[in-house]
């Protein structure tokens, strides 16, 4: 470690490779945590954990019990243990008893992306709340026509405010913060949406994964979806070979243009008018929607590519944009090239995931590692390889939520036994580092 | 596993001998030992060998199809495995179909083997005195060479076979009823390539997974060594004990160890 301090002062590491290695380092040893703990105060199962996204400070959690509490995971409220153990407790806590607060389960509890003043819930009681998180009272309130699995905000967004919501239903609904009112919703799924996550590299672009296993890629300023993900579209490695990709382009225009000459199956990647549409011959199918005129933006809808087998139960956009990671139903998650929007065929070894609840993934920053929670064990995979790196197995019952602090090198893990355990790289407890803020009265916030 | 820090030069000498003798005895088997030939280096090498050991069916006439999850524990990478398997579904080397039998089940056969099932069942037809075969021709030079995915979709399968012909709903459900195509639960519009005559095998498949799972965990400790395991016979099952085995491991129910005296299979906690 001194080593390495000295190369750096000296140049001969550079900053950026410097910082990487001291962060893999900690991750490879991230453990159990016996010096800091996070008392929850939920009597049911932790469904969503959300650490803020400007100060990586505090910790929002949403449980089935209707409650939601924050945590300060940087400044411990007591010791313990002769000052070794920081216990976490929250600051404060929402939950059935609050005038306007949620009857039902909480399925996803998210943090306003430009700071911590507000915070968003949706609940399986069909409304999305909006709360300031000082006077914790409701301030904006949203119906919906389903049960609530996920919400999403842009942490990129600068023209708008909108929330995206995935419900039951099968149109994803967009709500404006700044009218109150449901500002618009997409078509095109086929079964309820269980996940939605918004693009990292652009804040109009929104990912949704259904329950009919599609995931679809939304411009929220244009009608219907500009792509669909397929599993059996795949490519050899991280990104496509240069020449490749010009030879699948000129297959997809050719096909478009003369339909009936070239057997070839067209791309289904474009919403291309040409390309899905071909005359019925004997059986009408069941929808009856293909004698109907379509709004080219809508043709999409009759694109039934599914990227799983199953229902799609987590997203997670890497923060370089250009990967999207999909865990489905069907026990498989794979690896997916935003831009080309091919599989790229990584095999994550994993044997069962749950099925009935979304799930949420975590990727550390410089896409590495990935954390998935399956069944009562969180499996981190190298995201290239996909080979299992480290396992960590502390909850009793399965596993729902898992969030990473790339600040801390830190995972917060919630599951089913209303617990919520953090990681840590180890640490000697002789180090002393902490024994300080015993007899440190003051507690200034910085 | 030899424990010749003892003795003298002579012994060694006689002992390697008289493995020697029983390595030549046991190749000269058709069953090589599974401890020895768990993994191999290459999916092309592992599925020749597997498709040389796929059992002997007396009742059925089916070719030699190896399962996705028996690739997953022969090779040590899966995402090679993955790769490989669609670098060669795109030469039309093999084709995979995905198997109703549990989640994420696939099948790969090599193409010339699947052929000569296809034609297998033409025949039989044949001497039924069935009208509308030559829907059997137009599948196999249109839709098997155009389409490497495991389904297609009606309107385009319809699409397809009409280049050479009128297309009609006889021709579809003759397709369906030789057990050339399936559907599934998944989607009412998606038809699935599915290998014919192969029911009564996916059968004795899910009964011998189920078997063996049931068998190990009436054990004290789940477990047992993969050499005696191997020899056991099953019962509800007429594919042999090494194909499942492959496939249990594979799929991620069992998990290996290894320990001095040899491979030990456990059943896996997850």
């Amino acid at each position: 470690m001194w080593k390495e301090i000295g190369g750096r002062e000296a140049g001969q590491i550079r900053p950026n490779s410097f910082a990487n290695r001291v962060k893999s380092h900690r991750l490879s040893t991230l453990q159990l945590s016996n010096y800091k703990e996070i008392v929850s105060p939920h009597k049911g199962s932790i469904n969503s954990l959300q650490v803020d996204l400007t100060e990586e400070r505090y910790l929002l959690s949403g449980a089935s019990d209707s409650s939601v509490a924050v945590y300060d995971v940087q400044r411990a409220t007591d010791y313990e243990g002769g000052g070794h153990i920081a216990k976490h407790r929250s600051v404060f806590v929402v939950d059935k008893q609050h005038e306007h607060g949620h009857k039902y389960a909480i399925s996803s509890a998210i943090w306003y992306p430009v700071d911590t003043g507000l915070f968003v819930t949706g609940s399986y009681d069909h409304y999305v709340k909006v709360w300031d998180t000082n006077c914790t009272r409701v301030v904006m309130n949203f119906k919906m026509p389903g049960k609530v699995y996920r919400t999403a905000m842009s942490p990129l967004a600068a023209s708008h405010m909108l929330i995206a919501a995935g419900t039951e239903d099968v149109q994803v609904r967009l709500c404006d913060i700044a009218s109150g009112a449901i500002s618009q919703t997409l078509s095109g799924h086929r079964d309820g949406i269980m996940t939605v996550e918004w693009s990292t590299s652009s804040e109009w672009i929104l990912v949704t994964g259904g329950c009919d296993g599609a995931i679809r890629f939304w411009d929220i300023r244009r009608a219907g979806c500009f792509r669909v993900l397929d599993q059996s579209q795949s490519q050899l490695g991280r990104r496509p070979p240069l020449l490749k990709r010009k030879v699948s382009i000129s297959k997809s225009l050719s096909a478009g243009q003369n339909s009936s000459v070239k057997p070839r199956a067209p791309q289904k990647k474009s919403a291309n008018g040409n390309g899905v549409r071909q005359s019925s011959v004997g059986r009408i199918p069941a929808k009856g929607s293909v004698r109907q005129r379509l709004h080219p933006g809508m043709l999409s809808s009759q694109d039934r590519a599914t990227a799983h087998y199953g229902a799609v139960t987590g997203l997670k956009v890497t923060e370089n944009g250009m990967y999207l990671l999909s865990a489905g139903s069907d026990s498989r998650i794979r690896l997916w090239d935003v831009e080309s929007g091919r599989n790229t065929l990584v095999n994550f070894e994993t044997v069962r995931l749950q099925t009935s609840k979304p799930i949420q993934l975590a990727t550390t920053q410089d896409p590495a590692v990935v954390f998935v929670p399956c069944m009562t064990a969180v499996k981190a995979f190298d995201i290239w390889s996909g080979k299992t790196c480290l396992t960590f197995r502390g909850h009793y019952e399965y596993v729902n939520c898992c969030c990473f602090s790339s600040q801390d090198q830190e995972l917060y893990t919630g599951g089913n036994d209303r617990q919520i355990l953090v990681w840590c790289p180890s640490r000697h407890i002789s180090d002393g580092v902490d024994a300080g803020p015993m007899q440190d009265q003051d507690n200034w916030s910085d | 596993m030899k424990n010749d820090t003892n003795s003298d030069s002579s012994k060694p000498k006689k002992r390697r001998r008289d493995e020697e003798i029983e390595a030549e005895s046991s190749s000269s088997d058709r069953t090589l030992s599974l401890e020895e030939n768990l993994t191999f280096s290459d999916t092309l090498v592992a599925l020749r060998i597997m498709r040389a050991q796929f059992p002997h069916i007396d009742k059925v006439s089916i070719r030699p199809f190896i399962l996705q999850s028996q690739l997953y524990s022969s090779v040590n990478d899966r995402t090679q495995v993955d790769r490989e398997l669609e670098s060669l579904r795109r030469e039309r080397v093999l084709r995979v179909f995905k198997l109703n039998t549990g989640q994420d089940d696939h099948a790969i056969m090599f193409l010339d083997d699947y052929l000569n099932q296809i034609e297998c069942v033409v025949k039989r037809m044949e001497e039924k005195k069935q009208v509308n075969l030559e829907v059997f021709e137009w599948f196999q030079t249109h839709v098997l060479d155009s389409k490497l995915e495991p389904s297609v979709g009606h309107e385009e399968l319809c699409s397809l076979l009409s280049i050479v012909g009128k297309v009609k709903d006889e021709h579809i459900s003759l397709l369906i009823n030789a057990g050339i195509l399936t559907r599934q639960l998944i989607d009412p519009d998606m038809y699935w390539f599915a290998i014919p005559n192969i029911g009564s095998v996916l059968k004795g498949l899910s009964q011998g997974r189920k078997e063996i799972i049931s068998f190990l965990n009436r054990r004290k400790y789940k477990e047992m060594m993969l050499a005696l395991l191997e020899k056991k016979h099953l019962r509800f099952s007429p594919l042999d004990m090494r194909f499942h085995l492959r496939d249990l491991i594979g799929s991620g129910h069992l998990k290996t160890i290894h320990t001095p005296t040899g491979l030990v299979v456990q059943i896996s906690k997850d």
